[in-house]
């Protein structure tokens, strides 16, 4: 019994992992929280939507139309949105405005295309659960939970391993030392932002898939917010372990205490988190640019 | 000079956007004019009909408005009432109460309708319910909720008249139906903290259940944003019980009934009108062995006849709440053919309404709660993606 709660929790913290890392990896070059990230996961979730309800294919192709569209829209939303402000390395605060309106103008979009209501993705597989031994195993969890760990596996090898990723970290880390040493500072840029859109691609699938398609859909980015500054803003080994942490806690809470207070319980835990280790489990180097 | 070149451009842009504005007037906020209004001819009987028709709630708002205009439709083309034609002025409340009652004012002052056709959602018809005290107006609406007919000290709000099973009736029905007839004994319940319609469906069922020897074993609320209700499931499925009633709105039950599946529970699920079509294809096969309930039946030849014309017209499918707005606009035509357009003459006349004969049912209003007496729900359950027909079942 409790061991299903455990899988559960692991079920919802790797969909609140891959929303951290999307805009850790934003807040680990631009230092700002992109507030568009949510409506971003919502936009091409429901191209992927639409996409599989036209063309009628299987899971990876719709997962692929997702990220690609994510990644486009959040490439040329970087260029219409936060060119302009890193050019002239005004006040963050302006990132902060503008990745806001461009989340409202998101979700707009989405509002009017699609209307108020709600839909469901086709059916991708036939059963719908893994039965491992006494345990029930969704199996929109299981390929939620393996892709989340795929998905972050590759993106860590290629920050830690390639060339770009080495650039990537040295942009991250100081922006005009970077430069200097000849680095394209918005091709990395841009590609940290095709990157993040194409995360943002992947949980718009899944959380389409497991809660269904709304416009408010991306208000769960939240979460991600949460288990970001638990494990440390733009660490993504940080979003990563706390995501898992903010999954638990919640399905933990839930089955003792019931839905009601569960949410004032994560909210205390992030308190603690601000107030006792205000730098997160990770601990990497922050300033107050959120 | 810079400073002047910005602020002129601010201007300009202002200006052009409401140059291009004001070419489209038609297409900017439907909610603030009528439909149609400028075709309302001296005459014409004009009712209104308050919906939900762009917000959250629109699928259910729309169908009831599509309904009423069908039915109008049929009307007039058959010659309308005493000659004249029945005109509906539709506002949209677009799910927020504010909105309703501003449009409800409207109505009642300005439009001088001779009747309104309110919607199904409590909290709007909650709203409405105090302010149409002040008016001669009657409302015709669909909100289970006792709130939404009755005061606090059960006398009925004078103009408001509830034209399906009130919640105490459904819940009873839903209850009675599952310990008698499913021969279910033990139930957990799962249902929305913050929805009126789904706490209104709770105490009755949990009444009639326990009146009838059976037990409610887990209770489980839940908040307006949960989406994994897996864990709380889980804790009603490991008390053993043999179904899950679940009277939620149609988004949540989707993820409820998938979620129950997925955890392993294969008993019942007892689910209030929210688990009619379109709801099986949305779920999938996870829906198969709901039971439900429901105003109409699909199977029975004369809605399957509208159904398909409908469909014909519009490509769209007709719901339960279609048929709804169907029948009461019927019964405001009959009721206006017998004592004429004046609203008091109405209301009146629906307070007394006995035996209207329509496709939701044989339905008679008791005066002293403004609510149908005795009107049968159909039970159904959900086989391979589609609604079967179980049995007819009235409260009484």
């Amino acid at each position: 019994m409790s061991l299903q709660i455990i899988i559960n929790g692991l079920a919802v913290g790797s969909v609140y992992a891959l929303i951290a890392t999307g805009f850790s990896l934003i807040f680990n070059i631009l230092k700002f929280s992109n507030f568009s990230h949510g409506a971003l996961m919502t936009l091409s979730a429901f191209i992927g939507y639409f996409f599989a309800v036209k063309t009628k294919s299987s899971l990876i192709p719709v997962i692929i139309v997702s990220m690609l569209s994510g990644g486009l829209i959040a490439y040329i939303g970087e260029l219409i949105a936060f060119r302009k402000i890193t050019l002239r390395s005004t006040s963050p605060f302006y990132y902060f405005v503008s990745s806001i309106t461009l989340g409202t103008l998101y979700e707009g979009i989405v509002t009017i295309w699609v209307g108020p209501n709600f839909y469901n993705y086709p059916r991708f597989f036939q059963s719908m659960v893994v039965k491992v031994g006494n345990f029930v195993i969704s199996k929109a969890d299981l390929i939620m939970f393996i892709s989340s760990c795929l998905a972050l596996a590759i993106l860590v090898i290629f920050i830690q391993k390639t060339r770009l990723g080495r650039a990537l970290r040295s942009v991250s880390f100081d922006r005009s030392t970077a430069g200097l040493m000849g680095i394209n500072v918005f091709g990395i840029i841009q590609l940290a932002f095709f990157i993040s859109g194409a995360l943002a691609g992947l949980s718009g699938v899944f959380l389409g898939i497991n809660y269904t398609l709304y416009p408010q859909l991306g208000n769960l980015v939240v979460k991600g917010f949460i288990a970001s500054v638990i494990g440390g803003l733009g660490s993504i080994f940080g979003a990563v372990v706390g995501a898992i942490l903010l999954g638990l806690t919640e399905t933990l809470l839930i089955n003792f205490v019931g839905s009601g207070y569960a949410p004032v319980f994560s909210f205390l835990i992030m308190l603690a988190f601000l107030l006792i280790r205000p730098q997160g489990i990770a601990g990497s180097n922050v300033q107050e640019k959120a | 000079m810079k400073r002047f070149l910005a602020i002129l451009l601010a201007v300009l842009v202002v200006f052009s956007i409401a140059a291009c504005g004001s070419k489209a007037p038609e297409a900017e906020a439907p909610s603030e004019t009528p439909q149609q209004e400028e075709t309302t001819k001296e005459g014409d009987i004009v009712i209104g009909v308050l919906q939900d028709i762009t917000g959250v709630t629109s699928t259910l708002g729309k169908m009831v408005q599509e309904g009423a205009q069908w039915a109008a439709d049929e009307i007039n083309a058959a010659g309308g009432i005493n000659g004249r034609k029945i005109k509906l002025v539709t506002y949209d409340t677009k799910a927020d109460v504010q909105e309703a009652i501003n449009a409800f004012n409207r109505m009642a002052t300005t439009d001088k309708v001779s009747a309104v056709i309110g919607p199904p959602v409590a909290n709007i018809a909650i709203a409405i319910a105090p302010i149409s005290e002040q008016y001669n107006v009657p409302v015709l609406h669909f909100a289970i909720d006792d709130r939404a007919s009755l005061k606090d000290d059960g006398a009925p709000y004078k103009n408001m008249f509830l034209f399906q099973p009130s919640a105490k009736q459904q819940g009873a029905i839903m209850a009675k139906y599952a310990v008698e007839e499913q021969g279910l004994k033990k139930f957990g319940i799962i249902y929305n903290q913050s929805n009126a319609y789904s706490v209104s469906l709770l105490e009755p069922f949990k009444k009639t259940a326990e009146s009838l020897g059976a037990e409610i074993v887990a209770e489980v609320p839940y908040q307006p944003n949960d989406k994994d209700f897996k864990t709380m499931l889980n804790k009603i499925v490991s008390a053993g019980v043999d179904a899950i009633y679940a009277p939620n709105y149609t988004q949540e039950l989707i993820l409820i009934v998938q979620q129950a599946r997925a955890i392993g529970f294969e008993g019942r699920l007892i689910c209030g009108l929210d688990a009619c079509p379109p709801f099986p294809e949305l779920c999938g096969p996870e829906a198969n062995g709901v039971i439900y309930i429901n105003n109409i039946t699909e199977s029975e030849p004369q809605i399957q006849g509208i159904i398909k014309a409908y469909k014909e017209k519009t490509g769209n499918d007709a719901t339960n709440k279609f048929f709804l707005g169907y029948d009461v606009m019927n019964i405001i035509a009959k009721v206006i053919k017998e004592v004429g357009d004046d609203p008091v003459a109405i209301r009146d006349a629906v307070e007394k309404l006995t035996g209207f004969q329509g496709l939701t049912g044989n339905i008679t209003i008791d005066p002293s709660t403004h609510q149908t007496k005795g009107l049968e729900m159909v039970m159904h359950e959900i086989q391979n993606q589609a609604p079967v027909m179980l049995k007819r079942y009235s409260a009484e």
